[in-house]
């Protein structure tokens, strides 16, 4: 099993950075067993930029878990850059859903700490110049000496985002990264993330409940249907890089992929809310 | 109406002159009182009162009895403190090794330790240290769980997010675990201040011959009313003169 999944590494011409195979995820809970994700298969290249769309409890999250190393599948195999995950990976950068900014630093310090391990000492150098650039970047300067908890939610989501920006990681696992954000930001924000990921050639898995924002950010959208959550569909977004998501909502070939997609989503938002109700 | 700032100078000064008002009038009742409503030879009276203070400021025996406890107090509570914040930590980064040990560690918490003095006379010899790890003895266990709640209560995804930026265990306690608990670990302090000094008046109460529990058990041995009354009033002004930078302490931590 293991030797075939190196061989297909190998053999491939653009090499898959990460590799989920029949990937299945259950969580215990008392006597109760629940199936968060089931038997999914899913290859993203160095490089790529996916998108993971689906209804809530799909498993989406699940999903940049296992890549991050921090929840193992019950069933199955993650393969990061051709070894196995086996511990938290420290390639990856990832943002949840739930900011972990520490509450007893300020803004800036939250963003240095990084520079502060001893696993990234060596690119330390100008770090003050590059968290402040950073705070500029995420349009958080003036507030670099307040603390967490005198910031709103999208500030610290933007702050959240700096931090795991700054020491710029080859792959970013984003979950709901602009969930919080106001419309007229959550558009800057993307524009950022866009220029950053394509000058850096990063390796990007978005979680994200707007689909115009899976379409206008990434290479390829990935449609997950209700719990268990399973692949449902997948599809390749073609417009040219670097690209500009404003102006790119507007043709009309981003409308109808936004509809396609929507059909397949809805019918599994649908399924979900029956179970629920 | 309701200042942000909390009260101002002006009505922080009236509630000090009301508080020295209260003061003077439970002096004078218990004063007047003392002969007329119930016999001086129960309640003593505040003159007699303060001569032995005074007696006992001239001899110089104050600070003596005052040292020796301030000693015990310290050494035991810094001991129990520095132990129970190791503990908490250890077995709050090891749940199973925790989880395992629970069931012990609850019932020794539970069990009164003065009933121990005897076993830490025996063990410690009748001097200054077997108090003083009495009082260890039940800090330790304060300090213990209140680290440990602190502990447990640290936002594992906040651990997480760490580890992926590649810090090692021993980077992870001094940059999350430290700072998440030093509140806990301020309030713990304060609690078991007094803990600690109940225990040590108690022990010195039970087998001693020098400090503040001593004094009282020594005077009341003697029916000698004023001076256990002297020796309160003495171990008053003393617990409150330490909770004092404790409280500011905490004050401090809790203003993040």
């Amino acid at each position: 099993m293991k030797m075939t999944a190196a061989q297909k590494i190998h053999t491939q011409p653009d090499m898959a950075q990460i590799t989920l195979e029949n990937v299945t995820v259950e969580f215990t809970s008392r006597a109760l067993t629940v199936k968060a994700v089931d038997s999914i298969s899913l290859d993203i290249r160095q490089g790529e930029f996916v998108a993971l769309v689906g209804p809530s409890g799909c498993g989406k999250s699940t999903a940049l878990n296992m890549i991050a190393g921090l929840l193992k599948p019950s069933a199955g195999s993650v393969t990061y850059a051709g070894a196995p995950v086996a511990g938290p990976n420290t390639r990856v950068g990832y943002m949840t859903q739930k900011d972990t900014l520490l509450p007893w630093r300020t803004v800036e310090d939250n963003i240095a700490i990084a520079f502060e391990l001893r696993a990234r000492k060596a690119e330390a150098a100008n770090a003050r110049e590059r968290v402040r650039e950073m705070i500029e970047l995420v349009g958080l300067a003036g507030f670099e000496r307040h603390y967490p908890a005198e910031l709103s939610g999208g500030m610290r989501k933007r702050a959240a985002l700096a931090r795991m920006l700054i020491y710029e990681p080859e792959t970013l696992l984003l979950d709901e990264p602009f969930g919080a954000l106001d419309a007229q930001l959550r558009l800057v924000m993307q524009q950022e993330l866009l220029r950053l990921v394509e000058r850096r050639k990063m390796t990007v898995v978005l979680v994200t409940h707007d689909l115009e924002e899976a379409v206008a950010l990434a290479d390829r959208v990935v449609v997950f249907t209700s719990r268990p959550g399973r692949i449902r569909m997948m599809r390749d977004i073609d417009f040219a890089r670097p690209r500009v998501p404003e102006k790119l909502r507007f043709t009309p070939e981003f409308g109808a992929i936004c509809e396609e997609l929507w059909r397949e989503l809805r019918e599994e938002v649908a399924k979900s809310v029956a179970h629920h109700a | 109406m309701r200042s942000p700032s909390g009260p101002d100078t002006g009505s922080r000064s009236v509630a000090a002159l009301q508080q020295i008002a209260l003061l003077l009038a439970i002096l004078l009742a218990w004063y007047f009182a003392s002969g007329n409503l119930l016999p001086a030879f129960y309640i003593s009276d505040p003159v007699s009162v303060a001569k032995v203070i005074g007696r006992w400021i001239a001899d110089g025996s104050l600070w003596l009895h005052i040292g020796t406890s301030m000693l015990t107090l310290f050494l035991g509570y810094a001991i129990g403190a520095t132990l129970g914040i190791a503990f908490g930590l250890l077995l709050g980064m090891k749940p199973d090794l925790e989880e395992m040990l629970a069931p012990f560690i609850a019932a020794i918490y539970g069990l009164p330790k003065v009933a121990l003095l005897p076993l830490f006379v025996i063990a410690f010899g009748i001097g200054l240290l077997s108090k003083v790890m009495l009082v260890a003895s039940v800090v330790v266990f304060l300090l213990f769980y209140a680290t440990l709640s602190g502990v447990r209560d640290i936002d594992r995804d906040m651990i997480d997010g760490l580890r992926l930026m590649g810090a090692k265990e021993d980077e992870i306690t001094r940059k999350v675990r430290f700072p998440a608990i030093l509140p806990w670990i301020y309030t713990g302090l304060r609690t078991s201040i007094g803990y600690a000094l109940t225990t040590t008046v108690v022990a010195e109460a039970l087998s001693s011959n020098r400090g503040l529990g001593f004094l009282i058990e020594h005077s009341a041995a003697q029916f000698n009313a004023a001076g256990v009354f002297a020796a309160v009033v003495v171990l008053l002004v003393v617990s409150s003169l330490i909770m004092i930078p404790l409280g500011m302490l905490e004050k401090r931590a809790g203003s993040r």
